[in-house]
């Protein structure tokens, strides 16, 4: 998920690509108070939080969870989230009391979450397609996703907009989303405030408030919202009027570059 | 106490066949005790449950390309970047692998209250909507708990036989230093009965107690040290080499081939010595960099 195919907005060879633009898109729903965390595959949540720091949010906290490291530099980013070079950083912490901290559920305000399955309630799914115990298609796991049910917001970002991953309730429910809608939402009490945003390489979605699914809100420079229609396997709600994904800036496409300088978010 | 141990007699004393419950450390790709992973594959050790990290990778996959596993106990077994894992991804989908449903605040509160020989342990409120317990009743019930009559969610504490665990270096004691990132290595070290490190060096007592802090698996929690410099190749090792994308995807293709994942353990593990094997990966990565 960390890789990106290189495709680049608009033909100009120095512009955003997609990773670059979805980056982007992450920090813009970052805040100054926040104290972020992220796991497996994070590179492009730790690019979007680094960069969120050195714009509108220089006191937003992150956790490089695998390692650990707090507020890693990067610079260059790396592909794995257990890589050394994330303890290059202002403090490390054990998983472990990561872990706990997780539980607290006052700590962390915002999980980045992803999925081999995304449902139209912003649900998420890493282990099975199909019956668990015969999946057509065994995924990795779980790993933190049910603390999506504590944390304030859940930012999703996948590198997968196609029919078998938007789908329209997921087969195993890992990561908790706004699980069968409002009834089953406001039944459940949970303390996390639910998804937040849903980041891809077509576009960015939020969710309606009323029926709590999925809602179209921006599609990037270049692509329809017939295109996003298509490549989503549940009916998207859409408002009258979509508008452009709004471009990166020339100084957060240099402080992108610096960040991620190894070039993951350009295919390299 | 001098517990120093060949790779052979670490593994041949201290993992029986048919153990009950063994614990694999490192997480991701990186500091995963790959020497003693195959050194079990070369000996055949049936593991009758395999308990992953939060994140299991090529220690786990390596197990079950060997044929050696009847269960996982798990919340994550993969390539992270590089992909799934083709002999976990294999077995599961034909049926040949249990999987323990875990996820990773069951693994580590559950390895705690091994360590702590809590009866059980409870689990923050909201994570019983996710489906993980109901796919797992062995390791998770609802119960009441007592202070506020609430129904929470509780994970039984997991207790490995043997932990294989990989640390920078120790002193012949057991007294470790762990190179880089912790993950949940020291509570699954302190939640295991017997404990099995691999480290990069064996070092003199003298230069581990000019950093006791720093030093934080204790002896008296270890059963035996085994010195494989370069051990956790393909994985990386914290503080001493990178993890060897290059021969991972060559595992990754030939595991994806109509072989599947057994030509490489036939290729790599059984049929080559510990020694031999490193020998030739450090060949390879000279050639390539010379290249």
């Amino acid at each position: 998920m960390s890789r990106t195919d290189g495709r680049t907005n608009g033909g100009s060879p120095a512009g955003p690509t997609i990773g670059e633009l979805m980056a982007v898109e992450l920090a813009r729903r970052l805040r100054d108070d926040d104290v972020a965390v992220m796991g497996t595959a994070s590179a492009l949540p730790q690019i979007a939080c680094r960069l969120a720091k050195e714009t509108h949010a220089p006191d937003l906290w992150f956790v490089a969870g695998g390692t650990c490291g707090v507020n890693p530099h990067l610079a260059p980013a790396v592909p794995s989230c257990c890589d050394e070079d994330l303890l290059r950083a202002d403090t490390a912490v054990p998983l472990s009391d990561v872990v706990l901290l997780e539980g607290r559920g006052d700590v962390f305000t915002v999980f980045f979450s992803g999925g081999l399955q995304i449902d139209a309630h912003g649900n998420c799914n890493l282990v099975s397609v199909g019956d668990r115990t015969r999946p057509s298609l065994r995924g990795p796991g779980t790993v933190g996703l049910p603390f999506l049910a504590r944390v304030g917001r859940v930012l999703i970002y996948t590198m997968a907009h196609n029919p078998r991953t938007f789908v329209e309730r997921v087969d195993f429910l890992g990561g908790p989303g706004f699980l069968d809608g409002p009834a089953s939402w406001a039944a459940a009490g949970l303390t996390g405030g639910g998804p937040a945003a849903v980041v891809t390489p077509l576009c960015t979605l939020g969710f309606d408030p009323q029926t709590l699914r999925m809602r179209l809100e921006t599609v990037h420079p270049g692509v329809t919202v017939q295109q996003v229609v298509e490549a989503t396997g549940f009916e998207l709600a859409l408002p009258e009027v979509v508008p452009a994904t709004t471009p990166p800036t020339d100084e957060q496409i240099a402080i992108l570059r610096s960040i991620d300088s190894g070039g993951l978010l350009r295919g390299r | 106490m001098n517990k120093v141990l060949s790779l052979h007699d670490a593994v041949e004393r201290h993992v029986p066949d048919g153990v009950g419950l063994l614990a694999v450390g490192g997480m991701h790709l990186h500091n995963n005790p790959m020497a003693l992973v195959r050194e079990i594959v070369r000996q055949r050790r049936r593991i009758r449950r395999l308990l992953t990290s939060p994140c299991g990778a090529f220690n786990a996959d390596l197990l079950i390309a060997g044929g050696l596993v009847e269960e996982i106990a798990t919340s994550y077994v993969g390539f992270e970047h590089l992909g799934l894992a083709p002999a976990f991804r294999r077995s599961v989908e034909d049926g040949s692998l249990r999987v323990l449903e875990c996820d990773e605040a069951y693994i580590t509160h559950g390895l705690n209250a091994g360590a702590g020989g809590l009866p059980f342990a409870p689990l923050p409120a909201g994570l019983e909507v996710s489906d993980v317990w109901k796919a797992n009743p062995e390791s998770f019930r609802l119960v009441e708990d007592p202070f506020t009559g609430a129904q929470v969610l509780a994970g039984a504490p997991l207790r490995p036989d043997v932990a294989l665990v990989h640390a920078s270096e120790a002193d012949i004691a057991g007294n470790a230093v762990l190179g880089g990132a912790h993950f949940v290595d020291r509570v699954m070290a302190m939640a295991a009965r017997t404990v099995v490190l691999q480290v990069e060096r064996v070092v003199p007592t003298e230069a581990i107690s000019r950093h006791p802090v720093g030093t934080t698996i204790p002896g008296f929690l270890v059963h035996a040290v085994v010195e494989v410099p370069g051990g956790c190749h393909p994985t990386a090792s914290h503080g001493h080499y990178r993890v060897d994308e290059d021969h991972l995807r060559r595992y990754l293709a030939l595991a994806g081939g109509a072989e599947g994942p057994r030509a490489y353990v036939d290729q790599y593990v059984r049929g080559s010595s510990e020694a031999d094997y490193l020998e030739a990966q450090h060949a390879t990565a000279a050639g390539e960099a010379l290249q």
